[in-house]
């Protein structure tokens, strides 16, 4: 270790990282991703588009198509038209579910004889519906309750659920998509500065400064780890204002825990991208394989959308992989729950982020040659 | 005219054949990335942990918790207070937590509203959310309604559910998308930095044939790709339905790729040096994956985000896509998603000519 070396160096890195008006772009990537995502991804499915087609045109099924006109799950029309041009329209993907009320609802409603109530949905994204399912039959049952208390002859037994959640009351999409977000931005948007900084060198020939010169191997990786490294602790800090005063994520945990982990992770980050530059010998290459390895596992192994408890096989070792899941376990403990270090979970998991540093860094120091490579 | 086309067509194919690294990442990501995405990913929750605390005698309760049961839940785990449930969820043993109170059995013997509470880890939302609306169907089977009612669902086009269908198409559009956005950007930034593309704008040779030629050679390389991922994951490993017409999803893919180059085009016009098109590329493509309708759909967004996702290719690729292999649309009714792309390609492509497709 050099310091007067490793001062220089960075000194150099620093300023090439502002000639090329990085300043503004090492910042909007992160802020994007928090902001737009932050906005655009929702758990809920709101305002599916359902078609009611009702045979009937009673007081009691007019009643029903109300129930579904009122809720905000749904954008509600209504049509007297075919069941094969209703399907038609679905698979114009122009509607996403129909509902057929039969001709004789209202009568045999009154009698409490049995009623058919066919429903189309489009499968073609099964999670959506799925969702969509659960909400049509939550209403139609709901529906019927309300009529069965309405005339006491139905003896109903009536049971209610009464939910609550823990850390997230209001079941604010928000609340729970914030703080996984914060663990993509700052998986992408580290890695992807590092992922260039060596590779281009050998590119440009540059590298031979560094084959030349006297300094070390661990000095030049520190040198070039350096400015990226507190580049991005600022963003750390604008992440989390923008959580907590933009989208009003409650904070409970200690922030102390928060920055040294969201630091670590950082740290994990652009080791990838490192490793990614000292491994790769043309820019495009190393840029295609940082893109591959960072954007899809971010997002898919953070937990935000997909659990990753109930991921399986391969997935499940992936997920595993990638330093995601550990970081965004302890995110979303810091916002939401504050548990800290009193819990094991974290502790091994803190544990586990150091342990990607050490071994992507000593790797990165292992494969990095100070001669040509033939 | 033809000639020059085709022999930088040839060049770039064969620039992208040597550099074998990349050969290698563009297979993996067409190949394995799509086959690990659809294998294990699943939005519907599994091994979904459960406790709960029962105050009443236990006969309905018992009954329900009967009903929780694999693959969805592991059996209910009993915990003696309500104390001991929280602080389980709070370590994250416990996903749901279920409690009956005394007077639950009470009331719904006497036919008045009986309440379950339900403690429910929100930061899992999404399997909360699902594991609620689980519970209440269950529930809702035991309020012994008089009406014999049956909601006779059909899903269209994908009956089980197979979420492996969706997860597999989804990570493919996914590295189309990346693939054909970076590679083109790559090409001509690549010329630009090295000083190779002043030259090529000097030669006598129209510029508008240059760029196109090298867009397409790039979008053969997508289109390869995307060739094998079908066959070999889509079509061989996951058995994907393919309800459409072949030919109208390549044709898609091949406008698709386009656009796609278009945006590359435009990244490398604007942006100096690969670390800015590293950066740009970046922040132009997370929006475009994740914002176009894949995860969330597009009408339930912020509405400027709803507007603004009508810039997007991948917004009618992704709902083309889809038409295709499952609604099995019609030609015809696809037009929408071709025009789509075409506009927003050709838009594009007019900016990239203007800004790098001349020398002054």
């Amino acid at each position: 270790m050099n310091i007067g070396v490793i001062k220089a160096y960075t000194l150099k890195e620093f300023k090439e990282l502002m000639r090329t008006r990085m300043i503004f772009t090492v910042y909007a990537l992160p802020l994007t991703i928090l902001v737009l995502f932050g906005y655009g991804i929702r758990m809920e499915v709101t305002h599916s588009r359902i078609l009611i087609i009702d045979n009937d045109q009673s007081k009691l099924s007019g009643e029903l198509v109300e129930k579904f006109k009122h809720s905000k799950y749904f954008n509600t029309t209504e049509a007297n038209i075919s069941e094969s041009k209703a399907l038609k329209l679905i698979k114009q993907a122009k509607k996403d579910a129909i509902i057929i009320i039969p001709t004789s609802f209202e009568k045999r409603l009154i009698k409490a004889q049995k009623i058919d109530i066919a429903i189309f949905i489009d499968g073609s994204f099964p999670n959506r519906a799925h969702t969509i399912e659960n909400y049509i039959e939550s209403v139609i049952i709901n529906y019927l309750q309300n009529y069965a208390q309405r005339y006491p002859t139905f003896s109903t037994n009536i049971i209610a659920i009464n939910p609550r959640s823990l850390f997230n009351q209001a079941m604010r999409d928000e609340d729970a998509i914030v703080p996984g977000l914060i663990g993509l931005a700052l998986f992408v948007s580290p890695a992807i500065l590092t992922a260039l900084l060596i590779v281009k060198e050998k590119e440009k020939g540059t590298i031979f400064n560094f084959y030349a010169s006297s300094i070390n191997k661990e000095d030049f990786l520190i040198a070039k780890l350096i400015p990226p490294f507190l580049l991005h602790s600022v963003s750390v800090l604008i992440l989390f204002l923008i959580a907590v005063y933009l989208f009003r994520v409650p904070f409970r945990g200690s922030f102390a825990l928060y920055w040294f982990s969201s630091e670590l992770y950082v740290l994990v980050s652009l080791s990838v991208g490192l490793l990614v530059s000292i491994v790769t010998r043309s820019q495009i290459v190393a840029l295609v394989l940082t893109v591959i390895i960072t954007i899809l596992p971010g997002f898919l192994y953070s937990g935000i959308i997909l659990p990753i408890s109930s991921m399986s096989r391969e997935s499940y070792i992936e997920a595993h992989m990638f330093p995601v899941m550990y970081y965004n376990h302890i995110a979303y403990d810091t916002f939401l729950i504050g548990q800290g270090l009193s819990s094991k979970k974290i502790v091994l998991y803190l544990i586990i982020l150091m342990g990607f540093a050490c071994v992507l860094l000593n790797l990165g120091w292992f494969l990095l040659k100070k001669e040509l490579k033939k | 005219m033809i000639k020059a086309f085709l022999s930088i067509v040839a060049k770039e194919l064969l620039d992208f054949l040597r550099s074998w690294g990349l050969v290698a990442v563009v297979l993996y990501s067409f190949t394995v990335d799509v086959y690990i995405a659809g294998s294990g990913m699943q939005i519907e929750p599994k091994n979904v942990s459960v406790g709960y605390v029962d105050y009443t005698g236990g006969g309905i309760s018992q009954k329900i918790l009967f009903h929780l049961h694999e693959p969805e839940f592991v059996a209910p785990k009993r915990f003696l207070s309500q104390k001991q449930l929280s602080e389980a969820i709070f370590n994250k043993e416990i996903m749901v937590g279920i409690v009956f109170d005394q007077d639950f059995e009470k009331n719904y013997r006497k036919h008045k509203k009986a309440t379950i509470d339900v403690l429910l880890d929100a930061t899992a939302a999404s399997q909360s959310f699902i594991t609620l609306s689980y519970l209440q169907n269950i529930v809702l089977n035991f309020s012994k309604l008089n009406i014999p009612i049956d909601i006779d669902i059909h899903k269209l086009f994908n009956p089980n559910s197979d979420e492996r269908y969706f997860m597999a198409l989804v990570e493919l559009l996914s590295v189309v998308t990346m693939l054909s956005i970076l590679l083109p950007a790559v090409v001509f930034v690549r010329e630009k930095e090295e000083g190779t593309w002043d030259i090529m704008l000097l030669m006598p040779v129209d510029p508008k044939i240059v760029i196109l030629a090298k867009s397409l050679s790039q979008i053969i390389i997508i289109m390869a790709g995307v060739v094998i991922t079908v066959g070999l994951v889509l079509f061989s490993t996951f058995n994907i339905p393919m309800n459409g017409s072949f030919f109208a999803f390549l044709l898609l893919t091949f406008f698709y790729a386009f656009t796609s180059a278009g945006i590359g085009l435009f990244i490398a016009s604007v942006s100096e040096g690969m670390m800015q098109t590293a950066q740009l590329s970046m922040l132009i493509m997370m929006p475009l994956i994740f914002l176009s309708g894949a995860w969330t759909p597009v009408y339930a967004m912020h509405p400027i985000l709803e507007k603004l996702s009508l810039l997007s290719p991948l917004r009618y690729y992704i709902e083309g896509c889809e038409s295709i292999f499952f609604r099995g649309t019609s030609f015809i009714d696809l037009w929408q998603y071709f025009a789509g792309v075409l506009v927003l390609g050709s838009v594009l492509y007019w900016y990239g000519f203007r800004k790098i497709g001349k020398l002054f």
